[in-house]
């Protein structure tokens, strides 16, 4: 699987392994999307579609940033502002945004972006890991990072999407 | 411990589930003989079939200890199938059964729960040395009580018998259907048995060489004719096991002229020398006593009948349940995706005469098929009243009380995730009425001019889209007195106690932490029981509620929805939030007039309607939701009630009424208590949007 090559990458990226710049791999492939001008990816073997932003119906007792249930071809999926569950402030709805849906353990959630931005290979020379500070709570559901070489592109973000369907709530 | 044989798991969930309706048969033959008092043969034959089915396919499975179980009491009943006048005391033979029964079930949940990884492998010795134990003890009566009629049967039996033992004899072999290379099969047969024959022959003579002789094996069989000096068992025995044999017929030296049909073996009568060669210890397994050759001749007779006999009656076919929920689901959509197509926003305003035409067709036609699928999942609960009737009989033994067991509508239907969840609260009932309920002496029952059998009667009936099943006895009936003493002590009183009906008091039985047993038994009274049947029947949508007069007896009565995937709704609206309200729960709607409305001294509103005070919820601030409709006036209020406890709910206004398939929440929202909160799941609206159902349960709370 995928994810565990990646997963390797990034502790021997970690433990400080530079073996690993020489040998410039495709590990995989991420969705990127913007969230302000930050810009998150989740590897793609996680994201089910893209859908537009449609109506949400509000569900009662949740957290603010679970918008509430969607209706994807007659299955109710779940939807989390990731803006809001980052601490972010919302934004207006715009004709860029939309829902992404995950699927992760049978388990369903759309997820809204501000945009998405493309689909793009994980190069394992590109790799790196998070710093560990635990301090810093969006942390917790990135998994790694990917760096760019090139001036015009930024650091994305990996989200990692077990811990982001699979959170508890204390 | 011992682990599933690899490569069989994929058969697992068919031997699971045959050899679990093989045991509920076996339980319902003994419980009907043991009320009859008296085996049939046919019971006698049904029973062999059985365990000579379970013991076939546990050792497939190789769960060896399940079949030398079942062969054990095989054997037992191979004793009673020959002399049935045997069976005067049949009491140890129910016990010894129902104690086979039990071991299997416990066994095979055991492997059940552990599938795939290492299942605790239970010790029958002691059981089997009791089956043996009692084999002996009858076969040693049918000795011993019956020389007259072994006497009369030897010489018949004998003849045949005894004398092919010298000279030849010809065994007609025939294969399974389709296992192909008929020729080289008897071929290998041939060269088991040749080492213990003084004398082979066989035809066709060139299996070895020549492929077309399977044809002719196929269509007259493969022909053995051999004489050996002393093992004509043993070699029947070779020729029974071998690989893809699946029957045979012996000749006898007088119809050695190929008979068309396959005579059953069965009908050979065991010889009383036999008989005797058997009472002395039994080597296990390893040696083979001779009778135990006829045993198996008769099983397979008995196979091959019950195989002749299943191929008639194919009619039912067993189909996962995880399909049927899956049609269930799809059929859903298939009609919320209908409503959205014949009422789409697009076709507003044309005249659209042969479209409307189809789209009524349409309709008509997926409601059918809803009605079909719908039925497909409904199980008649014979099943688990039988299992009731299995305890009450159990019970009634182990407490010494005489109670009769009455089943009345066990032909009802209901969903199979219905009938699954109700077999634990109905045996947790049965158990209370039987150790609670019916008296413990006699006396007490005939001073009170009841007659000294008790009698606890299951009932269930249909009523207007619900079942209503009933659990009663005419025992002591519950005390009002005591249960009121009892609550006190336990503090779950809510209010003063002179404000409690005696409906009320009765009903305090179905709280939490409540046992009236002083005595903790085997059956009950660990205070866990009523508020689980509770529990259990609200987990699917049910009520249950209890009905009981001191001294004459107490009723149970649970009333569960026939499913629980589609209920009749009605739509309200509160701000843009469409709810749908059960309409099983709604009482009525109406418009609020001002001098209706009251309020407490804590500023709690309440509604008078018709003499009686409901207390008020609003919807819009129970739910936070933004709404222009805030006094009661301009909206509507509708009257619910559950549970015997009833309320008035405020929406803006109603929408309209509506078949909705009930959709429960995503997983990811499972760890939120939205389900206490007064929403039990929500569904797919007709225009796409989702609408929330409201659970009047957990509302009036």
């Amino acid at each position: 699987m995928t994810s565990d090559v990646i997963k390797e990458a990034v502790a021997k990226q970690q433990s400080g392994d530079r073996k690993l710049v020489a040998d410039n791999s495709v590990l995989g492939k991420v969705m990127t999307f913007n969230i302000g001008e930050q810009v998150y990816g989740i590897e793609i073997q996680y994201v089910v579609e893209i859908i537009g932003m449609q109506r949400i119906t509000k569900v009662p007792h949740v957290p603010d940033y679970i918008k509430g249930i969607i209706n994807v071809r007659s299955k109710v999926v779940p939807v989390i502002d990731i803006r809001t569950r980052f601490g972010k402030p919302e934004i207006p709805v715009t004709s860029h945004t939309c829902i992404i849906t995950l699927s992760f353990n049978e388990t369903s959630v759309g997820i809204i972006v501000d945009n998405v931005a493309n689909v793009e290979d994980i190069h394992s020379s590109d790799i790196s890991a998070t710093p560990e500070n635990k301090n810093v709570n969006t942390n917790a559901f990135i998994q790694y990072m990917i760096r760019s070489d090139k001036n015009s592109e930024q650091t994305k973000l990996i989200l990692d999407v077990a811990k982001l369907l699979d959170e508890q709530e204390d | 411990m011992a682990k599933i044989e690899p490569g069989m798991e994929a058969m697992l969930d068919m031997y699971f589930y045959e050899t679990n309706s093989l045991l509920e048969q076996l339980d319902e033959i003994l419980l009907r003989t043991e009320q009859a008092n008296a085996f049939e043969s046919e019971d006698i034959k049904e029973i062999f079939r059985i365990m000579h089915t379970i013991k076939g396919s546990s050792a497939m499975m190789g769960f060896d200890n399940l079949s030398v179980l079942a062969h054990k009491a095989e054997d037992m009943f191979f004793v009673i199938r020959e002399n049935p006048e045997l069976i005067t005391d049949v009491s140890f033979v129910y016990d010894l059964v129902f104690q086979v029964s039990d071991s299997y079930k416990a066994q095979i949940e055991a492997i059940q729960n552990n599938v795939g990884g290492e299942y605790e492998l239970f010790d029958f010795d002691g059981l089997i040395e009791k089956l043996k134990n009692a084999k002996e003890k009858l076969s040693g009566e049918a000795n011993g009580e019956a020389p007259a009629a072994a006497e009369n049967a030897a010489p018949a039996a004998s003849a045949p018998e005894a004398a092919p033992d010298k000279q030849k004899t010809s065994v007609r072999v025939f294969f399974e259907e389709g296992c192909q290379m008929e020729n080289l099969r008897a071929f290998l047969l041939i060269n088991t048995i040749r080492e213990e024959c003084s004398f082979l022959e066989y035809f066709p003579a060139d299996v070895e060489t020549n492929p077309e002789t399977s044809k002719e094996i196929i269509e007259h069989g493969f022909l053995i004719t051999f004489s050996t000096e002393d093992n004509q068992d043993y070699i029947l025995k070779q020729i029974e096991t071998a690989l893809n044999v699946q029957s045979y017929e012996v000749l006898t030296a007088a119809a050695e002229a190929p008979a068309a049909s396959s005579a059953p073996t069965a009908e050979i009568p065991p010889e009383p020398a036999k008989e005797a060669v058997q009472s002395a210890p039994e080597k296990p397994a390893a040696a083979p006593a001779p009778t135990e050759s006829a045993v198996e001749k008769a099983q397979a007779a008995v196979a091959n009948a019950a195989a002749q006999g299943g191929s008639q009656k194919q009619s039912l076919i067993s189909v996962n349940l995880a399909k049927l929920d899956a049609l269930n689901d799809i059929v859903g959509e298939i009609i919320t995706t209908e409503s959205m197509v014949i009422s789409n926003p697009d076709l507003e305003g044309l005249e659209l005469e042969s479209f409307s035409k189809a789209a009524r067709d349409l309709k008509k036609l997926t409601g059918e098929l809803q009605d079909t699928v719908m039925s497909i999942r409904m199980v008649p609960l014979s099943g688990v009243f039988q299992k009731m009737n299995r305890i009450v009989r159990d019970m009634r033994k182990k407490l010494g009380k005489d109670v009769e067991f009455v089943m009345e509508g066990e032909d009802t239907e209901v969903d199979k995730s219905i009938v699954d969840s109700l077999q634990d609260p109905l045996m947790h009932l049965v158990r209370n009425c039987m150790d609670h309920g019916i008296e413990e002496n006699v006396e007490d029952r005939t001073k009170n001019g009841k007659p000294a059998k008790g009698t606890l009667k299951l009932t269930a009936q249909n009523s207007s889209g619900e079942v209503v099943i009933t659990v009663s006895d005419d025992g002591a009936g519950i005390d009002p007195e005591k249960i009121l003493a009892k609550a006190r002590r336990q503090g779950i009183l809510t209010k003063p106690e002179s404000e409690y009906t005696v409906k009320e008091i009765q009903n305090l039985i179905l709280l939490p932490g409540f046992s009236t047993n002083e005595q903790v038994t085997e059956f009950s009274g660990r205070g866990v029981g009523m508020d689980v049947v509770k529990a259990n029947v609200e987990k699917c949508n049910g009520t249950i509620v209890v009905d009981s007069t001191k001294g004459v007896g107490t009723t149970f009565i649970i009333k569960i929805p026939l499913t629980l995937a589609i209920i009749d709704g009605m739509e309200i609206s509160v701000g843009d939030i469409v709810f749908t309200v059960p309409i099983s729960t709604i009482r009525e709607s109406f418009k609020v007039e001002t001098e209706q409305i009251l309020r407490d001294t804590d500023g709690n509103e309440m509604i008078m309607l018709r003499g009686i005070c409901y207390p008020l919820l609003r919807m819009h601030e129970k739910f936070g939701i933004e709404t222009e409709v805030t006094e009661l006036q301009d909206g509507i209020l509708l009257l619910v009630e559950t549970d015997n406890k009833s309320m008035c709910i405020f929406a803006d206004k109603l929408i309209g009424e509506q078949q909705v398939v009930v959709k429960p929440f995503p997983k990811y929202l499972a760890r939120y208590n939205i389900k206490g909160e007064g929403l039990s799941g929500c569904t797919i609206m007709g225009d796409g949007s989702i609408s929330l159902i409201i659970d009047t349960n957990t509302l009036i709370g």
